[in-house]
């Protein structure tokens, strides 16, 4: 136990105790009530709070130019994820300049801990962490992101477009 | 016997070889693409050089043969300079394609570079772009650019398979690897050359994408697609087995193996299995534990007496299994009627001249020698003669099933007895085929256990456990000891059950270790 109790302590007696809690609540509430606008809480779920566009929060996939999935299924974010928490399953796209998809690409986000390291792995800037923080679901099933929701979200406005592009790639030869 | 220092590190070697050979004798370590222990050398590839002492350019170690006195180093910044600027050169127009390439984790420009590249480009000039994903026939896909053109493919096609299809196309930077005008590529050892390719030029279509080989671990074993038995490397994980490479072995395979061994995995992966024992009871299949079949057929099997059961066993099992199998039917059955199921007996003697043979069994040989013991075997044409003497019949069945394509037409024959107990590795569809009183026991199959398989020649080789696969499936010898009706401690099974089972679903589901 880290609380020593002296006896006879003052902090030891009710009521000083409560009555200059109730002090401090009354100060900052009349406070409050005449100054609203600076008022630090917020009126959640009414009310929400924007991060940074650099927060990492909820994982998205990005797409091309033509709207299809960037990522090529290198697996390398799985590989550096810590909670192992990606699962791809890779395909031969009928694309030849593609060669190479996800048919499946799942994140546990309840495994996740959103340490971003999918991101810095990621040779084509296909996976990203978005803004976006809040996710509630109904059971354990809704955590498991597929493609649908990790690059088609409705949130995303039908998906958030890479930087990196194959045809300018191509162009400058490399 | 010429003595010879490398490195510093003095070793005397065999008259003849070259300094490359020295090295690997010496484990030490040398760059190469080209030359390859089972080909011919070309010293193309001008990686694998060497300063020798008292000349006054770098070697190629692939090209030099050592010489008595020899002072040879490939660590002086003379070498690595040269090797990093080598490595330049090759990959000049080699595209950035890692990612999606086959060949990332086990490709040797990646850990060549990593040894001794680490430099940035000089080259300001665009990649010259060449065709990509080229199919080239029923296994192979071919990527022109990875192609760094060591030649290791065309060699093997001409030294090896004999079958001349590769080639080397165009000049200076368009040259291309390929076959004339496409051409498939489709001979029996079309796949060594993916093994071969140190770059992700030559894919395999069979694993292309299936699994990174980071994922995959691997462990030697003895492929049992034909009787010639080549020494393998089966690389799996907890999904399964997902390919197998020739592991080398002078006195069977050398460096190769055939593509059809390569398929091997396939039965032996769980979609093709038999998870459930099953037995037929009024018309209608049930499914127990694979110990509860075993315990039920021999139940069964002896309210039968001796002369009534006849026994058929097929090369697929190990020669410690077979013994204990036929022991059993000799001894415990008491029945002289054992016959000897194969394949292809009118092919039975084939052989391509390089590795393949007709007899599909890796252990025909230790089954022969194991009837002999005992003084018993016929053919299957001798059970056909005299079916109508018997009542039942115990089945060592084949593990792999493909092997054996009139297998309907050979359970229609055994469906005429009023018992089948039949212990098999695959589920097949012709097993429907088989009356009441049918039990299908599940075995383990060549990766689940350990043991030793005879192969044609005579050559007794062990197999180890890879991996387990399916946990309670039982092998021959335990099938054997339920069938008298002892009992088999499974404890040890269950407790491998549970490790998987504890692990997270993406854990055991992708595939982690
Ligand atoms: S944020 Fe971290 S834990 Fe989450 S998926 Fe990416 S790498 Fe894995
Ligand atoms: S998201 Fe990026 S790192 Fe992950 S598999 Fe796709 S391309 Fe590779
Ligand atoms: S051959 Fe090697 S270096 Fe080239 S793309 Fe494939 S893995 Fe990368
Ligand atoms: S395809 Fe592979 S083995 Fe053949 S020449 Fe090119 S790099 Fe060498
Ligand atoms: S290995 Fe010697 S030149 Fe290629």
């Amino acid at each position: 136990m880290s609380i020593v109790k002296k006896p006879g302590a003052i902090s030891n007696w009710y009521l000083p105790g409560i009555i200059s809690g109730m002090i401090f609540t009354l100060r900052k509430m009349i406070y409050n009530i005449f100054h609203k606008d600076k008022m630090p809480t917020l009126n959640y779920p009414e009310e929400k709070y924007e991060y940074s566009p650099r927060f990492k929060g909820q994982h998205v996939l990005t797409v091309k130019k033509d709207g299809s999935i960037r990522c090529t299924a290198c697996m390398l974010c799985a590989t550096n994820c810590p909670a192992q928490c990606i699962k791809i399953v890779a395909a031969e796209s009928e694309d030849p300049s593609v060669e190479k998809y996800p048919i499946n690409y799942e994140i546990d986000v309840l495994r996740c801990v959103y340490c971003g390291y999918c991101e810095e792995a990621c040779p084509v800037d296909a996976i990203r962490m978005g803004p976006e923080w809040q996710k509630p679901g109904a059971n354990g099933s809704n955590f498991t992101y597929d493609i649908q929701e990790l690059a088609y979200r409705p949130q995303l406005k039908g998906g958030i477009e890479s930087r990196l592009d194959e045809q300018e790639r191509h162009d400058f030869g490399i | 016997m010429p003595k010879i220092t490398l490195n510093g590190k003095s070793i005397e070697v065999a008259d003849g070889i070259t300094i490359i050979e020295a090295y690997k004798q010496l484990d030490e370590p040398i760059a190469h693409y080209c030359w390859h222990p089972g080909l011919t050398i070309a010293g193309v590839c001008r990686l694998c050089v060497v300063e020798i002492e008292g000349n006054p350019r770098l070697q190629i170690a692939c090209n030099t043969v050592v010489q008595d006195g020899m002072v040879v180093n490939n660590n002086s910044e003379k070498v690595k300079t040269a090797v990093k600027w080598g490595l330049d050169f090759h990959l000049i127009n080699h595209p950035l394609d890692c990612p999606i390439c086959d060949q990332a984790g086990e490709c040797e420009l990646q850990n060549q570079y990593m040894e001794f590249g680490k430099y940035d480009p000089e080259m300001a000039e665009h990649k010259v772009k060449k065709r990509k994903v080229v199919d080239l026939g029923e296994r192979i896909v071919l990527d022109t650019e990875r192609c760094i053109l060591c030649s290791r493919c065309v060699r093997f096609t001409n030294e090896v398979s004999k079958t001349n299809e590769l080639g080397i196309f165009n000049r200076g930077d368009r040259s291309e690897v390929g076959t004339f005008e496409d051409k498939p590529l489709n001979n029996k050892y079309s796949v060594n050359t993916v093994d071969i390719c140190p770059v992700g030029a030559l894919t395999s279509k069979d694993f292309r994408f299936r699994q990174r080989v980071w994922y995959l671990k691997d462990k030697p074993s003895i492929c049992t697609g034909c009787s010639t038995g080549c020494s393998v490397n089966v690389y799996y994980n907890e999904e399964g087995i997902f390919r197998l490479k020739p592991r080398f072995n002078k006195d069977v395979n050398g460096y190769w193996m055939c593509d059809e061994g390569r398929d091997i995995y396939k039965h032996i992966n769980k979609e093709n299995r038999m998870v459930r024992g099953r037995y037929k009871k009024d018309g209608a299949w049930c499914s127990t534990l694979p110990l509860e079949t075993a315990k039920k057929a021999g139940e069964k099997l002896r309210t039968y007496s001796a002369d009534q059961i006849a026994v058929l066993v097929t090369g697929q099992y190990t020669n410690e299994e077979l013994d204990v199998f036929v022991n059993y039917a000799v001894n415990k059955l008491g029945t002289k009627n054992i016959f000897h199921w194969k394949n292809n007996p009118d092919g039975w003697n084939e052989f391509d001249g390089l590795l393949l043979r007709g007899d599909k069994n890796p252990n025909s040989k230790g089954l022969q020698k194991v009837l002999q013991k005992h003084t018993v075997g016929g053919e299957w044409k001798d059970l056909v003669n005299q079916i109508d003497k018997f009542k039942a019949v115990v089945v060592a069945g084949p593990e792999n099933l493909q092997a054996y394509p009139d297998l309907k037409e050979k359970i229609g024959t055994l469906a005429r007895l009023e018992c089948v107990v039949w212990a098999t590795a695959d589920d097949n569809i012709a097993f429907e085929g088989l009356m009441d009183f049918t039990y299908l026991i599940p075995q383990k199959t060549s990766v689940e256990k350990s043991g030793h398989f005879t192969n044609y020649n005579g050559l007794e080789q062990k197999v180890d456990v890879v991996t387990t696969l399916l946990s309670d499936s039982l092998n021959l010898e335990e099938t054997v000891e339920l069938l008298v009706g002892e009992s088999v401690d499974m404890s040890q099974r269950e407790k491998e059950d549970m490790h998987v089972m504890k692990k997270n679903y993406f854990t055991t589901e992708r595939g982690r270790l």
